[in-house]
């Protein structure tokens, strides 16, 4: 019996290893999600803590944003605002239709909008006070207030359009077992930490204009991967068991460059590090000090060394593509050793016996606090390397991520190392409002003139126009007080198999998504 | 053994109670805040204070404590703040995993590290043996993340034997399951070993060899039966690892599990989450205890009596 049973035994076992490395399908292809979309744990945009790439597939917006952060039209093709900003017109495109057959169409819009309601995302539909169908594909928002930042609320991801009827029918289990919208893919198969199995949708036909292909996609079978560790996600791509890697980690880059059929493509990061500096306790108190502080941080030498190259050196909050970016020159924060070290002088600061510098007796020492990533302490570690050369002592202190926060509650940081992924001015507000001491505004910083600036920014703002010029003004006040050090704004590395995918000469949209994925061919 | 069974189960309710106070205090201990994890930075504080009343964070720690206890009693672990989800449905989502993966490691220490431990003791002192308790001292001491990255490059880049990560194929679950089971495996040697080695000196063993019986019959039938009983109970002291204790192996090869799930809460402080993850390990322990207290009164007369006395 044994021996008649070995023969079978041996072709399972052969025909089950094979089957793990056999090439996929031409038409499919496995996507490894970037890091910070892992663990999302429902694909339901409306209540949502995170959304991933898998959502960006499965659902459209109403307005789609380019990488030059500005606003296209998608399943609205056009809209209008009134001169006060308190009524838009949405012309919706015909012709949409659900996974599941469902028409879209102003009625969609109706339904949705009031969903918000009691979610952690109903501040994107705060300032609609009702939706009004004007038309089978026109809908009307009456504002309770002006919302100069709507289509950007509208173009992102927590606000993808799910099916009514699906949504309606699935209830709690909506976004774990069911995933309905107009995407170009429909949900396969979901689990939490693992995969999400797309499949395409073969009706679509409504792309937006960022992407060439306005019809269905050409990968049939996506199946988007999580992977926590990049060596893991690395090896992947080199035994072929994933075709592109969402985000590399600029440490890994190198090793990608190794692989003979892997490419690389870069496209605009998605945010900035920075180092606040509390302004409530000595020595930054002194805005002189503050100043010395960001004139110190030679951020080129950043860039160069610890990202070969990749990326900006940071020059203000926000990153370098947004119009309320486009400050005064003479407010931007670049390394200027000298003028840091004449600051210094002029606030009492001078060089001691062993370089650091003292006032009264009392050496200049600040603590520099991090987060446990390694990225975060290897820039942290250059930075108090780089104070020091001025001749201030930072001493390190590192912590968990969750754990900092609670650590910033209590306002005794000093100097801090950390970062924000977010492409819009507002986050001037969430960070330095004086409204939130402590978390998120860790500089403590509470300044009359900012508060009446952020306000107008916030909440003075009828239209886009008027929205970025109070904001760039604001921006500038911050920059004019230096309650924070910009230090570096990062790329965005994709790397993919070229023997299998062609990708789009420019990678459309703030982040890879939906856009790009349409213009993705297999070979 | 029935009453034998009941009364070491009910032992198990205090340490059950006293584990539950621990792992509620221990987190909530912690400097952090779900809420942080689950609003954007810009949120109103209003809104963080409906969330925080929502699910009763505003509360004192005994009243929060109490409730968590008064759900736990109805078998319900609560909902997950961030995640958004049933604590029980996230678990269950998740402990599939865990159990393939450590009850796979598991069996191979059992039945590779017992084999090991066999041969060595069969042939003490002599080059096979030192070369096999080698093996087991690196077993024991290799970290496991280097290990797994070890495994991957050899079994799956350069052989391409197996799948470098991921759960989607039962072929995915080898590598991860020997790397995990590498440390059970040297234990589980090292002890059989010297459990063979000191019964070999036992009376009813020259008894045995002075009646004639051959060696592999003593060595099989007799030393073994009594060199499993310190094995059985270190293995069952490591059931609490098949639940949620390949954490590292877990992120190495992209798979899902207890171990991953209680990781991403404790970063996000998703207390509901850790606390019905910590629940579930401690539990496991507990019945690996018992499990293990169980086979060995089952296997020795004596202890049995002992509890009786």
């Amino acid at each position: 019996m044994y021996t008649s049973f070995r023969p079978l035994v041996w072709a399972a076992l052969a025909l089950g290893l094979v089957s793990t490395n056999a090439p996929a399908d031409a038409a499919d292809a496995t996507f490894v999600l970037a890091a910070n979309q892992n663990g999302t744990p429902v694909l339901d945009p409306i209540r949502a803590s995170l959304v991933n790439l898998a959502d960006k597939l499965i659902y459209d917006c109403l307005v789609q944003q380019a990488e030059d952060q500005s606003f296209h039209p998608h399943l609205a093709t056009s809209w209008t605002v009134t001169p006060d900003g308190m009524e838009w017109t949405f012309e919706l495109k015909p012709g949409v239709t659900f996974h599941d057959g469902e028409p879209f169409d102003a009625e969609t819009i109706r339904w949705w909008v009031p969903k918000f309601a009691g979610t952690e995302n109903a501040y994107l539909v705060e300032a609609i006070d009702r939706v009004e169908v004007v038309g089978p594909l026109t809908v009307r928002f009456v504002m309770k207030h002006p919302d100069a930042n709507l289509l950007y609320n509208l173009s992102s991801g927590f606000m993808g359009i799910p099916a009514p009827k699906a949504y309606d029918a699935a209830g709690a289990e909506y976004g774990t077992k069911v995933a309905v919208g107009t995407g170009p893919y429909r949900l396969e198969r979901f689990a939490t930490g693992v995969e999400t199995v797309l499949k395409r949708n073969p009706a679509y036909k409504w792309a937006s204009a960022l992407s060439k292909n306005a019809g269905p996609a050409p990968i049939d079978t996506l199946t988007l991967r999580e992977i926590g560790d990049p060596s893991t996600a690395f090896l992947e791509m080199r035994t072929g068991g994933v075709d592109l890697v969402v985000d590399v980690p600029p440490a890994t880059v190198p090793r990608y460059q190794t692989l003979a059929n892997a490419k690389m493509q870069t496209m605009p990061g998605f945010g900035i590090f920075y180092m606040p500096i509390n302004t409530t306790v000595e020595p930054f108190t002194d805005v002189a000090v503050r100043r010395a502080v960001a004139l110190s941080i030679d951020r080129r030498e950043i860039v160069d060394n610890l990202y070969a190259g990749k990326g900006k050196a940071a020059t203000t909050f926000l990153l370098a593509s947004l119009p309320e970016a486009k400050v005064d020159p003479k407010l931007e924060l670049v390394h200027d050793p000298k003028t840091a070290a004449s600051l210094l002088d002029g606030a009492g600061w001078k060089p001691g016996p062993d370089g650091i510098r003292v006032k009264d007796g009392k050496p200049l020492v600040v603590t520099l606090w991090t987060q446990s990533d390694t990225e975060f302490k290897r820039m942290t570690e250059v930075i108090q390397a780089q104070l020091k050369s001025v001749g201030i002592r930072a001493e390190i202190s590192v912590f968990d991520t969750s754990a900092i926060r609670a650590e910033y509650k209590k306002g005794k940081q000093q100097l801090a190392v950390r970062s924000y992924g977010w492409n819009n001015a507002d986050i001037l507000d969430w960070f330095f409002s004086g409204e939130r001491i402590g978390y998120p505004n860790i500089s403590m910083w509470k300044d009359d003139k900012a508060e009446a600036l952020r306000l107008k920014a916030l909440k003075g703002s009828r239209t886009l126009d008027e929205r970025i010029a109070n904001f760039r003004a604001y921006h500038e006040y911050v920059l004019e007080q230096v309650p924070f050090a910009p230090i570096y704004e990062p790329v965005q590395t994709i790397a993919y198999n070229a023997d299998r995918l062609t990708l789009p000469a420019t990678i459309r949209g703030p982040q890879f998504s939906a856009p790009t994925v349409l213009d993705i061919t297999v070979k | 053994m029935t009453k034998y069974a009941i009364r070491r189960v009910l032992a198990l309710l205090p340490v059950f109670l006293v584990v539950t106070g621990i792992v509620f205090l221990l987190i909530h201990l912690v400097p952090g805040d779900p809420i942080d994890n689950l609003v954007r930075a810009g949120s109103d504080p209003e809104q963080r204070a409906a969330i925080a009343r929502a699910y009763g964070l505003d509360r004192s720690l005994v009243e929060q404590y109490l409730t968590w206890m008064g759900h736990l009693a109805q078998g319900d672990l609560g909902t997950a703040i961030v995640q958004r989800r049933p604590v029980a449905d996230l678990i269950a989502e998740n402990i599939g995993y865990s159990l393939a993966l450590g009850g796979s490691a598991l069996a191979f220490s059992a039945i590779v590290g017992v084999l090991a431990g066999v041969v060595a003791a069969s042939f003490q002192d002599r080059p096979l043996d030192r070369m096999l308790m080698g093996a087991a001292l690196i077993g024991s001491t290799v970290p496991s993340f280097w290990l797994g990255l070890l495994m991957i490059l050899l079994f799956a880049v350069e052989l391409g034997w197996v799948p470098v990560s991921g759960a989607r194929h039962w072929t995915s679950v080898i590598l991860p399951a020997a790397t995990v089971g590498l440390a059970g495996m040297a234990l589980v040697a090292r002890v059989t070993r010297i459990a063979m080695v000191q019964t070999a000196r036992a009376d009813f063993v020259t008894l045995l060899h002075a009646n004639g019986v051959s060696r592999f019959a003593i060595q099989s039938r007799h030393l073994l039966r009594h060199a499993l009983v310190p094995v059985l109970t270190l293995l069952s002291l490591r059931i609490g690892l098949i639940v949620g204790g390949s954490v590292t192996v877990e992120y190495v090869f992209a798979r899902p599990g207890l171990g991953s799930l209680l990781i991403r809460a404790i970063n996000q402080r998703d207390y509901p989450v850790i606390q019905g993850c910590l629940l579930m390990l401690a539990v496991a322990v507990m019945l690996g205890t018992l499990i293990g207290d169980l086979l060995q009164a089952a296997m020795d007369p004596r202890q049995r009596e002992e509890q009786r006395s």
